[in-house]
């Protein structure tokens, strides 16, 4: 897929973990596994805004297009 | 009201199924019957007045031992395709989880049994065309079986197999939505 997710990045960014990330975004650590590793087909808006809110950065800084 | 749906489909799929065993039980005891009574009739020809519920075959017995085992295979194939068909039911509906129903192995089992409807569509054809035969040339009238439903059953099995494997498409999007 084309859209690319910088969770990983953002997170070593901000040095927070996924436990961490986990527990303020109140999203299971298998889900957010699913999105970090480029797994997951689709996101919600309240997910987006959860983790954005929690990483304090903007949605861009997440998701990314890369034309392969 | 969404759990009160999702048992009474579940009661209703535990029904099905133990229906299912019923029916597969049934026909395995008719192919079965068929097969032991084909068995006795090439000894003891009288065993042919009723093969099985009543159908008799001693006319054809009598006629022809090569048609009249023919007819028997035909007619032991229609009752193990079916047979079959219901085991796979069965198989079936000992997979589906209501909590997530769309699962490949399913529509594989549902595309698995429309081509098994078809198979029984062509014995059923082939069987009809034999009686047909028969009676021309012998004079001996066997009754047909109905083809027709049967093909009705295949195309209808495959197009539910199809959508449901849109639907197991879907359940994995679904799973994969975070």
């Amino acid at each position: 897929m084309p859209i690319v997710v910088n969770l990983d990045v953002m997170m070593a960014r901000r040095k927070m973990s996924l436990n961490e990330l986990s527990e303020k975004v109140d999203i299971t650590l298998a889900n957010l596994s699913i999105l970090k590793t480029g797994k997951a087909k689709a996101i919600r808006f309240s997910t987006l805004e959860s983790i954005c809110k929690a990483l304090d950065c903007q949605p861009g800084d997440l998701l990314e297009y890369i034309d392969k | 009201m969404e759990v009160k749906t999702n048992s009474r489909t579940g009661q209703i799929l535990d029904f099905m199924y133990i229906l299912a065993w019923v029916a597969f039980i049934g026909l395995m005891i008719e192919a079965g019957a068929i097969l032991i009574s084909y068995g006795v009739s090439c000894v003891n020809p009288e065993a042919a007045r009723n093969l099985y519920k009543g159908m008799d075959l001693y006319p054809l017995r009598h006629y022809s031992f090569w048609h009249y085992t023919q007819s028997v295979s035909l007619i032991f194939a229609l009752s193990a395709m079916k047979s079959f068909i219901l085991f796979l039911v069965i198989k079936t509906l000992s997979k589906v989880n209501l909590k997530s129903p769309f699962t490949i192995e399913v529509a594989r089992t549902l595309e698995k049994i429309s081509y098994v409807f078809l198979g029984t569509w062509i014995i059923a054809i082939i069987n009809n065309a034999q009686n047909e035969g028969l009676l021309k040339r012998a004079g001996i009238f066997i009754e047909d079986r109905d083809a027709g439903e049967f093909l009705f059953m295949a195309g209808l099995v495959f197009i539910i197999s199809q959508v449901f494997k849109r639907g197991v498409e879907l359940q994995s999007e679904n799973e994969l939505t975070v």
